[in-house]
C-alpha cells in the first residue's frame, strides 16, 4: 500500500493490502496446503432422497479404507436448536445412520492416497436400501399423508410461526387490493471455491487441528468440539484464504466432523475438498413460496398485508443458524422500509428430501423482498399510480428516525425516501413510457429496502440458536519495532477487512497501513467472534479495532509523555508520534515500542503493566442492528419472442452511513448486485418429483457472467448511524436483496401493456415467454 | 498402463513428472509441482479459475490430461515474472478493486492477458464476452472489465494525429 | 470428481491410431468435450488414443472447389481465418460463438462432431454448408455426408474401429447468403435451439434445425421455408411436440431469424 491522495484512514479508498498474494498465485488457500502422508476422503454419497439404509458393503480387502458410521463411533450429531416455541429438533448425523434423507447426504467416507483412488473406492461400495417415497415439494410436505422424515415428529415442518394482526376489515375500506402467488428458486450459494477441510491430530498437545474453509471459525470450533466430544482447547480451527464465502462457509459441515474423526483413528493427516458436482447437489439455499396479499388506500397508502409463506429448508437443521433461518424471518422483514399498519403473517419452514437450506447473502430478505416489492407494484397498476408513487406514501420518513415499525424492529438513521428520488431521478423514466407507446416491450422497476447488519444480542437471545453474539474483540499489539499487529476473530474472504482494519488503526493511532498486519482465521492466535456474517463484520471488528487502538494510544501517550519529560495532558497521538501539543517535540510511536520491549529502564513509575498489548470489547448501544438501505432501478427489455430479458441500465443508490473504503463498499455492493442477478434471471436449482436435482455442473446451474452483470451506476448517501464507532452500517448484503424484486419488476412493466405477469423466479426465457403466452390466451 | 512418465516445461523450466494418465493438468500442476496459483473451481470446464497458458494460449487445465501435455509448454500464474502486459494488468487489478477472495484471479488474469494481445482494438463489449469464460462470484466484474479495458486503452498509440 | 483410470497411447501413425480405436481406446483430441463427462465419471474409456500428434491432423487442405479441414483444427483457429474464402468466414463466426477462447483453443472441429452433442455448434452448422466427412476405418477412408453423420444424441454413422479423419466442406461463391442463429442464455452455454439456413445463389437453400436433444434436421430444400416462413416454420416445428411450449416457439424464432438473415439485404 502507496500513500493515496485520497488519505488512509476511514472514509479512504486505499488499495488492498491483500491484492498482491492473489495476483501471483500467493493466495493460500484449503486445496494448496498439504501434509506428509496424508490422506485424501472421498465420500460414498446417497443416489436416492429418502431411504431406509439397510447395508453398506465394503470392498473386499478394502474394508479398513471405508468408514460408516458404525466405524466412528462416539460422534455425536449436529443439533442446531432454537428456542422459537414449537421448534422440533432434527438429528443429522456426519454419516448417514438407518436413514438417509436427501441425495448427496453422505453415507460412507473412503480414504486413499489420492482422491481419484479415494473415488475408485467409493465407487464399488454397494448400497443396499430400502426406498421409501420422497417428500419434494414444500408445498405438500405438511399433509397428513405426506411420508415422515424425522419419523419422531408429528408433521414435516422444523416451526410454523403466526403473527395475528385483524386483516378481515380491510376490504371494506382499501381502494386496492391484490394477491399474488409467488415462488422463488432453489439456490446455491456457489462460492467460486468449494468448501475443503484438512484435519489433523497433534498427539503432543492432544488437539485437533482443523484447516478449513470457513468464515466462522470460532462457532465451529465450538460445534466441532461438541461432535467430536472433546473440550475447546483441543480444537484449533485455522480458516485460511477462503474463496468466498456468502453464508455457505459458515456452516458446519458433515464432512468436518468425519475428517477430524478420521484423523484421530487413522493417526494421519486427512483431507477432504468438495468438488462442484458435491457443492451444487448438496448446498442449496432460499427457495421460498407465498400467497401474499396486500390492501392500499386511494393514495397507496399500505392498510394491511396477509402473507402465507412456506420456506423449503431440507431434511436437517443445520449448525449453526438452524433451520428456520429463512422463514422464521419472513413476518419481522415484511414490513421493509415501510409504515406498515397491520400483518398478518403465517410462515413454516417445511422439512423436505431435499439438503438442507443454507444461509445465503441477503438471507430470507431477498425472498421477502421480491415478494413486498413485486406486491407493491401490483397494487400501483391496480391504482393506476407510478410505483415511486405508492413507494413515498410509504416509506418511513426521515423525520421519523430512529423508527420502531410494528414488529419492534427499530431503524437507525436515513433518509429512505431521498434514495427513491435519486434513484427514479438517474433514470430517464419519462424516455421509458415514450418507448412503451411505441410498442417497445421495456420497462423499468425499483426495488427499495433496508437491511438489518450486525444485531447483537438483543436481537439473538430470543433466537436460542447455539450462538449469541455478544461484545466483539480485538487485540492490538505494538511489536517492538513499532509494527501494529490486529487479531480478529471475523473472517476476512474477499471484504478486505486486512486493508479496512488497518485504516482503522490508522485513522487512530496514524501508524501507516503498511505497519499494521491484520491476523485472522485461526481460533488459537485471535479472540472469540462469531465470525463474518449477516453485514457485520466492518461494524463489530471495526469498532472493537479503533477501541482498542484507542486504549493503545493512551498507554502510547503516558509513556511518550514521560519520554519527553511533559504531562500525558501535553500529548496527542496521531501521524505515527506521540506529539507535544505546544511545541514540535515528538516522540514516535515505534521509540514508545522500543522502549518497553528494550529499554524498560526508561519506562515512567507507574506505566500500565498491561504494556502495549490491549484486548478491548465493543458492542453498539443499543445493538438492534444498522440499517443501511438502497434503491434499485432498473431498465429491462424483453424479448417476446424468446422470453430473454436484457438489462439496459441499473442504478444504486445506497446508503452505508459512513464507508470505510467506498472502493470495497462499491465491490461489496457490485458482488452481491451480481448474485441478485444470478437469482433473479439465472439460478435455478431445480428437483425432479423422487427429489433427484437436476442440475449437476455449471452448464446447467448458470452463474451470471461478464455479459450478464451491467456496469450499474452506484451512488451514495452517507447517513451516519447514531449507534456506531463511525456511523459505519452494515452492507455486506444489500446488493444481492434488491435485484430480484427491482428486475422482475421491471419485466412486468414492460409486460404490463400485454397484460402479463412473471411471478416466479428466476425470470427465465421460458418464465417470460409463458407469462406472455397466458396473457394472449387470456385476450384470444 | 496406469502410470506414465512425462516432460513438459513449465515456466521455463523442464521437468518430468511420473503421473497417472487420468491427472489433469490442474492437478499435476498443484500437487506435483506445487504451483498452487492455478485453482480449481469446476472441472468441467466452465468456471475458468484453472485457465494456464499451453504452448502460448490459455487453456482449461482441468480438461487437459497428463499424457496430452507431454512435451507441451504451460505458463501458470507464477510464471509471468516481468511480462509487461501481465504486470499492467495486475497494476489494474489492483486500482480497479477487479479481485475480492482472488480465487478467480489467477484464471481471470490470464484469459485477460490473451484479450489484451489479441484483441487490442477490444471494446467494452467485446471484453465482456472474450471473459465470458471466467466465472467470478465477488466483484460483479465491473473492476475486473475495467481493468483490463485501461490496460488495452493504454496499450494504443496515442490519436490525435492522422 | 476425478477421472476413473485409463491408460493413455500416443499412436505415431494414422494407422496405429485406427489399430487403437478398433481394440476399443476412446480417441481423445482436445478432450474439451470429453473432459467434463471423464471427470464426471460419466465416460469410463480403458484408453485413451491422443490423436493431436499425428501427421495432418489439423489444417486446411484446398483442392478443386472444396476444403478438407483436418478434424484436428481447433476452433480458435477457425476463428482466427484457418479456412479461406466466404466458407471460412462463415465458420469463423461460428466458431467464435463456441464456448470460450481457453476452450476454443484446444478444442477441434473433429473431436466436437464425433462427440455428437446434439447441442454442439458444428454438428448444426456442418450440415448446412453441406459436405462429407471422412472417416477412416481398418480399410480406408470412407465418405460420409454431413447431412447424416450425427444419428442420435452422442450417436454418429462411424463405425465403432473408425476416426473422423477430415471434414470436407465446400467453397462457397462470395455471394452466398447464410443465416445462423442460435439462442443460448449465456455467451458461450450450449445452445437451446439452433437454426441454420445457406442459400446459394442458383441451387435450392439448405436449412438446419438443431440443438433440439435430437439429430439435426436437415432441410435440403427449404424454400418453402423461405417464401412462406411463418407458416413453414410453424409446420416445422410441430414435428416436435416433445419439445416443451417455450422451446418450439424459440425453434420457430430461431428459423425465422435465419432466413431473416438470409433475405437481409
Amino acid at each position: 500500500m502507496t500513500a493515496e491522495p485520497g488519505g488512509l484512514g476511514v472514509g479512504a479508498s486505499p488499495r488492498r493490502k491483500e491484492d498482491a498474494r492473489f495476483l501471483h498465485g500467493r493466495g493460500r488457500f484449503v486445496a494448496d496446503i498439504t501434509r506428509p502422508g496424508m490422506l485424501e476422503v472421498a465420500f460414498l454419497r446417497s443416489p436416492i432422497a429418502h431411504a431406509r439404509l439397510l447395508a453398506v458393503t465394503k470392498p473386499a480387502g478394502q474394508e479398513k479404507r471405508v468408514f460408516t458410521i458404525a466405524d466412528l463411533d462416539g460422534i455425536g450429531t449436529i443439533r442446531a436448536n432454537s428456542a422459537l416455541p414449537g421448534f422440533r429438533v432434527s438429528e443429522q448425523p456426519a454419516l448417514a445412520k438407518d436413514k438417509v434423507r436427501h441425495v448427496g447426504e453422505a453415507i460412507a467416507a473412503c480414504v486413499a492416497e489420492s482422491r481419484a483412488a479415494a473415488e475408485d473406492l467409493a465407487a464399488i461400495c454397494v448400497l443396499d436400501y430400502e426406498a421409501l417415497p420422497a417428500v419434494s415439494d414444500m408445498r405438500t410436505a405438511c399433509s397428513p399423508t405426506a411420508p415422515l422424515l424425522h419419523e419422531s415428529w408429528s408433521m414435516n415442518a422444523f416451526l410454523e410461526t403466526r403473527r395475528d394482526d385483524d386483516v378481515s376489515g380491510l376490504d371494506a375500506i382499501a381502494a386496492a387490493k391484490v394477491t399474488r402467488t409467488l415462488r422463488t428458486s432453489r439456490q446455491c450459494m456457489a462460492p467460486i471455491e468449494g468448501r475443503g477441510v484438512l484435519a489433523e491430530w497433534d498427539p503432543r498437545l492432544e488437539q485437533m487441528i482443523v484447516t478449513t474453509s470457513t468464515q466462522m471459525p470460532h462457532v465451529t470450533k465450538s460445534g466441532l468440539a461438541d461432535c467430536l466430544g472433546l473440550d475447546e482447547g483441543q480444537v484449533r480451527i485455522v480458516s485460511p484464504d477462503v474463496g468466498g464465502g456468502f453464508g455457505y462457509k459458515g456452516i458446519l459441515l458433515p464432512e468436518e466432523i468425519v475428517c477430524a474423526s478420521l484423523a484421530i483413528r487413522l493417526g494421519r493427516p486427512v483431507r477432504w475438498l468438495e468438488d462442484r458436482f458435491e457443492q451444487l447437489t448438496a448446498a442449496n439455499c432460499r427457495e421460498h413460496h407465498y400467497v401474499i396479499t396486500a390492501w392500499a388506500d386511494r393514495a397507496g397508502k399500505l392498510l394491511g398485508v396477509e402473507c402465507d409463506a412456506i420456506v423449503d429448508a431440507g431434511a436437517y437443521s443445520s449448525y449453526p443458524f438452524g433451520a428456520c433461518l429463512e422463514a422464521a424471518q419472513i413476518g419481522s422483514i415484511l414490513p421493509g422500509p415501510y409504515i406498515l399498519p397491520l400483518l398478518r403473517c403465517h410462515t413454516v419452514s417445511a422439512c423436505t428430501n431435499k439438503p438442507p437450506i443454507l444461509p445465503y447473502r441477503g438471507v430470507a430478505r431477498t425472498g421477502v423482498c421480491y415478494a413486498m416489492e413485486t406486491t407493491l407494484d401490483a397494487l400501483a397498476r391496480q391504482l393506476g399510480i407510478m410505483p415511486q408513487a405508492i413507494r413515498l406514501a410509504n416509506l418511513v420518513p426521515a423525520t421519523a428516525m430512529p423508527y420502531r415499525n410494528l414488529v419492534g424492529k427499530v431503524f437507525d438513521s436515513g433518509d429512505y425516501p431521498e434514495s427513491l428520488r435519486r434513484a427514479v431521478a438517474a433514470i430517464d423514466v419519462d424516455k421509458i413510457r415514450a418507448r412503451q407507446a411505441a410498442g417497445e416491450t421495456v420497462g423499468f422497476g425499483l426495488a427499495t429496502f433496508c437491511e438489518q447488519g450486525a444485531h447483537g444480542t438483543s436481537v439473538y437471545h430470543a433466537w436460542g440458536i447455539p450462538f449469541v453474539p455478544g461484545f466483539e474483540q480485538a487485540y492490538a499489539r505494538l511489536a517492538p519495532d513499532g509494527v501494529l499487529e490486529l487479531r480478529v476473530g471475523v473472517h476476512s474472504h474477499g471484504q478486505g477487512l486486512e486493508t479496512t482494519l488497518a485504516q482503522v488503526a490508522h485513522e487512530i493511532l496514524g501508524i501507516h497501513p503498511d505497519q499494521v498486519r491484520v491476523v485472522h482465521g485461526d481460533t488459537a492466535l485471535t479472540p472469540y467472534s462469531t465470525g463474518t456474517w449477516g453485514s457485520r463484520a466492518m461494524v463489530m471488528a471495526g469498532g472493537a479495532v479503533a477501541e482498542a487502538c484507542r486504549q493503545l494510544a493512551e498507554r502510547v501517550a503516558a509513556i511518550g509523555a514521560a519520554l519527553m519529560q511533559v504531562s500525558g495532558a501535553d500529548v496527542r497521538v496521531a501521524d505515527g508520534k506521540v506529539q507535544r501539543t505546544d511545541t514540535d517535540g515528538f516522540v514516535t510511536i515505534a521509540d514508545v515500542a522500543r522502549t518497553w520491549y528494550r529499554t524498560p529502564q526508561n519506562l515512567p513509575p507507574g506505566v500500565n503493566k498491561g504494556g502495549l498489548e490491549v484486548t478491548a470489547g465493543y458492542r453498539p448501544d443499543p445493538d438492534t442492528g444498522t440499517h443501511s438501505y438502497a434503491c434499485h432501478a432498473v431498465v429491462a427489455r424483453v424479448d417476446t419472442e424468446t422470453g430473454a430479458v436484457v438489462l439496459e441500465d441499473y442504478v444504486v443508490v445506497e446508503d452505508g452511513g459512513k464507508l470505510v473504503n467506498p472502493m470495497i463498499v462499491d465491490g461489496q455492493v457490485m458482488g452481491g448486485l451480481a448474485q441478485g442477478i444470478g437469482t433473479a434471471l439465472y439460478e435455478e436449482m431445480p428437483y425432479d418429483t423422487e427429489g433427484q436435482p437436476l442440475a449437476a455442473t455449471l452448464a446447467d446451474y448458470l452463474l451470471p457472467g461478464t455479459t450478464d452483470v451491467p456496469d450499474v451506476r452506484l451512488d451514495h448517501m452517507e447517513t451516519l448511524s447514531p449507534w456506531t464507532t463511525f456511523g459505519q452500517k452494515g452492507i455486506g448484503e444489500s446488493g444481492a436483496i434488491g435485484p430480484p424484486a427491482a428486475i422482475v419488476n421491471a419485466i412486468n412493466d414492460a409486460l404490463a401493456g400485454l397484460g402479463a405477469e412473471v411471478m416466479d423466479l428466476p425470470a427465465s426465457p421460458s418464465r417470460v415467454l409463458a407469462a406472455i403466452q397466458a396473457a394472449r390466451a387470456v385476450k384470444a | 498402463m496406469s502410470r506414465i512418465s512425462i516432460s513438459l516445461t513449465v515456466n521455463g523450466e523442464r521437468t518430468e513428472v511420473e503421473t497417472e494418465p487420468r491427472e489433469h493438468l490442474a492437478d499435476l500442476l498443484r500437487g506435483r509441482l506445487m504451483l498452487t496459483g492455478t485453482h480449481v473451481g469446476c472441472e468441467h470446464g466452465v468456471c475458468g479459475a484453472c485457465t494456464v497458458e499451453i504452448d502460448g494460449v490459455p487453456a482449461r487445465s482441468c480438461i487437459t490430461y497428463a499424457g496430452s501435455c507431454d512435451g507441451a509448454s504451460v505458463r501458470t500464474i507464477e510464471g509471468f515474472g516481468d511480462d509487461t502486459v501481465m504486470a499492467a494488468l495486475r497494476e489494474a487489478f489492483m486500482q480497479e478493486h477487479a479481485l475480492q477472495c482472488g480465487y478467480c484471479t489467477p484464471g481471470m488474469l490470464v484469459a485477460a492477458r490473451d484479450i489484451v494481445l489479441r484483441l487490442p482494438e477490444a471494446d467494452e463489449a467485446r471484453v465482456r464476452e472474450e471473459l465470458a469464460g471466467n466465472l467470478c462470484r465477488c466483484t460483479g466484474y465491473r473492476g475486473i472489465v475495467r481493468a483490463v479495458l485501461g490496460v488495452l486503452a493504454a496499450r494504443r498509440p496515442r490519436s490525435g494525429h492522422v | 470428481m476425478k477421472p476413473a483410470v485409463f491408460s493413455y497411447a500416443r499412436p505415431k501413425s494414422w494407422s496405429d491410431a485406427v489399430k487403437l480405436v478398433a481394440s476399443g481406446a476412446r480417441a481423445g483430441a482436445g478432450t474439451q468435450s470429453l473432459g467434463p463427462l471423464l471427470n464426471l465419471r460419466l465416460a469410463q474409456p480403458d484408453m485413451i488414443a491422443d490423436l493431436r500428434h499425428l501427421p495432418d491432423y489439423a489444417g486446411v487442405v484446398v483442392s478443386g472447389g472444396v476444403l478438407r479441414i483436418g478434424a484436428g483444427t481447433t476452433h480458435a483457429a477457425i476463428e482466427d481465418g484457418a479456412v479461406p474464402g466466404r466458407t471460412g468466414e462463415i465458420m469463423a463466426g461460428v466458431a467464435r460463438r463456441i464456448a470460450y477462447r481457453p476452450v476454443r483453443n484446444r478444442g477441434t472441429i473433429g473431436g466436437s462432431l464425433a462427440h455428437a452433442d446434439p447441442a454442439a455448434d458444428w454438428v448444426a452448422v456442418l450440415p448446412a454448408l453441406g459436405g462429407t466427412a471422412i472417416a477412416l476405418g481398418l480399410r480406408g477412408e470412407r465418405r460420409v455426408p454431413l447431412a447424416g453423420f450425427v444419428t442420435g444424441i452422442f450417436e454418429t454413422a462411424l463405425a465403432s474401429d473408425e476416426l473422423l479423419r477430415a471434414v470436407e466442406v465446400p467453397t462457397l461463391p462470395a455471394g452466398v447468403r447464410w443465416g445462423h442463429w442460435k439462442f443460448c442464455r449465456k455467451v458461450g452455454e450450449f445452445s437451446k435451439v439452433t437454426a441454420c439456413v445457406l442459400s446459394v445463389p442458383g441451387t435450392a437453400p439448405r436449412a438446419v434445425l438443431a440443438a433440439l436433444d435430437r439429430p439435426p434436421l436437415v432441410i435440403e430444400d427449404a424454400s418453402a421455408l423461405l417464401d412462406d416462413t411463418e407458416a413453414e416454420a410453424a409446420r416445422i416445428v410441430s414435428a416436435f411436440p416433445e419439445l416443451g411450449e417455450w422451446r418450439r416457439a424459440v425453434a420457430q424464432t430461431a428459423l425465422r431469424k435465419a432466413v431473416a438473415a438470409v433475405k437481409q439485404p
